[in-house]
């Protein structure tokens, strides 16, 4: 079976900005059909990959393909089928919400009056608007809806969830988490890994300008580290819990234990169902703390 | 209005325009009604006080005739100012300023080449230009009979709006290359001073100091105004330097956005 070509692919992506670097040999493959988020703080380089993918710059080295083709020689054909939010949406802002939408529509060929109307109300934006008078959450659902307005094929969205309230960060991922049922494909960047875990199949974590690693979103919450709390009927000893596999930082509080569990809460279960056990919770994996792992050791370790 | 590039440019501009129509419009009036001052004997033996290279650097040749006045005044000096700061402000925003506030990202992004954003925007900046100058045009041919100027004529009037046009058409042009190749506003707006400044000395002092009379000819001014217009009607080689150095201005626009990153 011959696999479906990337959607995004980029190789050894360097860009400098004078002598100012930002990037320094970027390494991408986003696969068709998956929602992928790409993590970074700022100025790691996110938004100068994404805008080399948009051809609005040009790399020093190295070459980038979108859907096939290199962005430059692509050009309006290419970038037809792509949506695009910028990390900071700017537009003439003395126009309502959708007379901008209208126009925008219009320059990829027209879209649905329907369909903006359906966006906007899931959105809960009022298009007549001005744009000059709408809060930065509510500038920034124009930009989402930009972005998804003409069902592109590919959407490249620069911290789409920044300025959204937690709600209607929700309903973003759920319009990505559709766009892929459809068969579109996502590339989102954030700083911030909770903020795209829900949806993203794949993260990636660029650091300086180089992609310093690519995983699997369920793998990286099988690795994941969970705070575990135990409350028993009766005091239990400590040391058959601190020599589990997967299990650290065992403290013992009365008859409540809590530990650190990496990996399969299998063991865990069992070593404590040999004593009455009156609840225990198991908090959702922090990939937040295991991705700024990544952060805390130096690149150059190799 | 919203199809296109082009619509959307002079429809986010429509306020703009119509406040500098008004403005451009009002000038020709208002000079049209000073006319009868001016038109005396006594106001042309005050200005045979004055040494006539003084005047002419001042553009005030003439200026008890009904074309020269008129050359002087609406075509002399307000109005060209005013229609090159106007046509200054739309060929510096067209590119560098859509850019520097951030704007060109969206735009650029969608399915629309680079060479066609600064065609549509050139030829949103020919209309909006069109349109004061027009409306200058029609002001003082309606000026003319009470101002009692009719002497010039229509087509003579028409002939010295289309070369205003023109002038404004190429510093606009000048504006819009220079931000189209560096992405500065500011650089857009210096680069038509600089021209503006030195082709107007070039044009007024060139003829009277022989060390730099050679310069005249590189003057926009010299293409705006050397051949009369309102005298002589339309100066076909002038109008045509004029228009051709705004369409070469054009495509270094092109060439340079083209090539060029687009800043954040």
């Amino acid at each position: 079976m011959v696999a479906m070509p990337d959607a995004i692919t980029t190789q050894s992506l360097v860009k400098y900005y004078g002598k100012r670097r930002g990037l320094d040999g970027l390494d991408l493959a986003v696969r068709p059909g998956e929602i992928f988020g790409f993590l970074g703080p700022n100025g790691a380089g996110k938004t100068t990959t994404i805008r080399i993918l948009l051809d609005l710059i040009r790399p020093t080295s190295g070459s980038a393909e979108v859907l096939g083709q290199h962005p430059r020689d692509g050009g309006a054909a290419l970038r037809r089928r792509i949506g695009y939010l910028p990390g900071d949406f700017m537009v003439d802002d003395g126009q309502s919400s959708r007379e901008l939408l209208t126009h925008l529509g219009h320059l990829r060929g027209g879209v649905p009056r329907e369909h903006i109307e359906q966006l906007a109300d899931r959105l809960q934006l009022d298009l007549g608007v001005r744009i000059r008078s709408l809060s930065k959450g509510n500038r920034q659902k124009v930009g989402v809806i930009q972005a998804f307005m003409h069902e592109p094929e590919l959407l490249i969205l620069d911290e789409p969830t920044s300025g959204l309230d937690p709600l209607l960060q929700q309903e973003f991922l759920q319009m990505a988490r559709e766009a892929r049922g459809a068969g579109q494909t996502v590339f989102m960047s954030s700083h911030v890994l909770s903020e795209v875990q829900q949806s993203a199949d794949r993260v990636g974590i660029v650091r300086d300008g180089v992609m310093v690693a690519v995983e699997s979103v369920d793998d990286l919450r099988r690795r994941a580290v969970r705070r575990v709390e135990i409350r028993f009927d009766d005091p239990v000893p400590e040391e058959v819990f601190a020599e589990l596999p997967g299990v650290t930082d065992v403290r013992l509080d009365g008859s409540v234990l809590s530990c650190r569990l990496a990996g399969r809460a299998d063991p865990l279960v069992k070593a404590a169902a040999r004593w009455g056990v009156e609840s225990m919770v198991i908090e959702e994996p922090d990939l937040e703390e295991l991705f700024f792992t990544y952060y805390a050791e130096p690149l150059d370790a190799a | 209005m919203l199809r296109s590039v082009f619509g959307k440019s002079l429809w986010d501009q429509r306020r703009g325009i119509l406040i500098w129509t008004l403005a451009i419009a009002a000038v020709g009036v208002l000079y049209a009604a000073f006319w009868p001052l001016m038109d005396n004997p006594e106001m042309a033996a005050v200005l045979e006080a004055y040494p006539p290279e003084l005047l002419n650097a001042l553009g005030f040749t003439d200026i008890t005739s009904p074309a020269g006045y008129l050359g002087a005044t609406s075509f002399g000096l307000l109005g060209p100012i005013l229609v090159i700061v106007f046509a200054a402000a739309l060929g510096s925003r067209a590119i560098a300023g859509d850019e520097e506030s951030g704007r060109l990202d969206v735009l650029l992004a969608h399915p629309v080449e680079r060479w066609q954003v600064v065609v549509q925007r050139a030829g949103a900046m020919v209309v909006a230009i069109t349109l004061p100058v027009a409306a200058l045009f029609i002001a003082l041919l309606i000026a003319a009979g009470p101002a009692d100027f009719a002497s010039i004529g229509a087509a003579n009037l028409a002939a010295a709006s289309l070369h205003l046009g023109l002038l404004g058409l190429f510093f606009g042009s000048l504006g819009l290359a220079v931000g189209a190749v560096t992405g500065s506003r500011g650089l857009a707006w210096g680069s038509i001073a600089l021209v503006g400044v030195l082709g107007y000395i070039a044009n007024t002092l060139g003829p009277s100091i022989d060390a730099i009379s050679w310069s005249r000819s590189f003057s926009p001014f010299y293409y705006y105004s050397g051949g009369k217009p309102l005298l002589n009607g339309v100066q076909v080689d002038d109008a045509l330097v004029l228009l051709a150095c705004s369409v070469a201005l054009v495509a270094v626009a092109i060439i340079g956005l083209r090539r060029r990153d687009i800043a954040v």
